[in-house]
């Protein structure tokens, strides 16, 4: 998928995003990751670190060996999404307290991605 | 998990599909309906008594995080627990013929995932109406288990 399917995805995730509420922690939480890695894949083929027929399904997918040579081309991408999927066993696999803080939290990490992704030209 | 937080997290899965459009949303509409049923299949696999049920939640086929007494949780190797996706890990062990339905129903569910979600596939009201019918299916069987058949 190219980079700007990429943009129409993330956005199009965001934009249903927009109509979950507090409560719907775990889907705010999993539409964080699902944006969040449009872009980190659109930003990607920008980069020309990936080709647009190689996407990233989730960073801890990858080798130890592919995340250092995408985290090259940028860290802080890589990262903010790893911090993204993270989340996850612990408040949408799991039942871990506070939910809706740390559905916040995913939001917030997922609008540092599309920051980058946006500076990158994606 | 233990089967009243896979239920407890099947509600909140419930009441976001409600708020979304299964076509202008398809994506979450489509997400939510996945989790959803999954926790379905957890509970039932619990409930027959395949799978534990306990505080250990998965992060990849193999490891499960624990919870541990002053709020941080371990990571931890099991072979049995909450499965991520049907399929992911494989049930080694024999199965009830309703979970096995519940499981197939989830198949046809998890067909759509990465070409609809990550990919181009057309999205159209009979993968709609496809997604929903498997997912109907497979929360009617959890409830019959649940519910001691009725």
């Amino acid at each position: 998928m190219d980079a700007i399917k990429h943009r129409q995805k993330a956005e199009r995730v965001e934009r249903s995003l927009a109509k979950l509420q507090s409560g719907d922690y775990e889907l705010r939480i999993e539409a964080a990751m699902l944006a969040a890695t449009h872009w980190l894949n659109g930003s990607l083929h920008k980069l020309g670190a990936n080709g647009v027929d190689s996407d990233v399904l989730h960073t801890y997918m990858l080798t130890i060996n592919e995340f250092r040579r995408l985290s090259a081309a940028n860290a802080a991408l890589l990262q903010a999404v790893a911090r993204i999927e993270d989340l996850r066993p612990l408040h949408v696999r799991g039942d871990l307290p506070d939910g809706p803080a740390v559905a916040d939290e995913a939001c917030e990490l997922l609008a540092e991605v599309r920051e980058i992704a946006v500076r990158l030209g994606c | 998990m233990h089967i009243a937080s896979h239920l407890e997290k099947i509600e909140h899965f419930e009441s976001a599909r409600r708020r979304l459009d299964p076509l202008e949303d398809f994506e979450l509409w489509f997400w939510a309906t996945m989790v959803s049923g999954t926790n379905a299949v957890n509970a039932a696999l619990h409930h027959a008594g395949v799978t534990p049920a306990e505080s250990a939640f998965p992060s990849q086929p193999g490891v499960y995080h624990v919870p541990q007494p002053h709020g941080e949780a371990l990571a931890v190797l099991k072979d049995l627990g909450d499965v991520l996706h049907v399929g992911r890990p494989p049930i080694k062990a024999p199965v009830p013929e309703d979970i096995a339905a519940m499981m197939k129903a989830m198949d046809r569910i998890e067909a759509y995932r990465d070409p609809c979600t990550r990919g181009e596939m057309d999205i159209n009201q009979q993968v709609v109406a496809d997604c929903e019918g498997a997912y109907e299916q497979c929360l009617r069987l959890m409830n019959k288990r649940l519910n001691g058949g009725k």
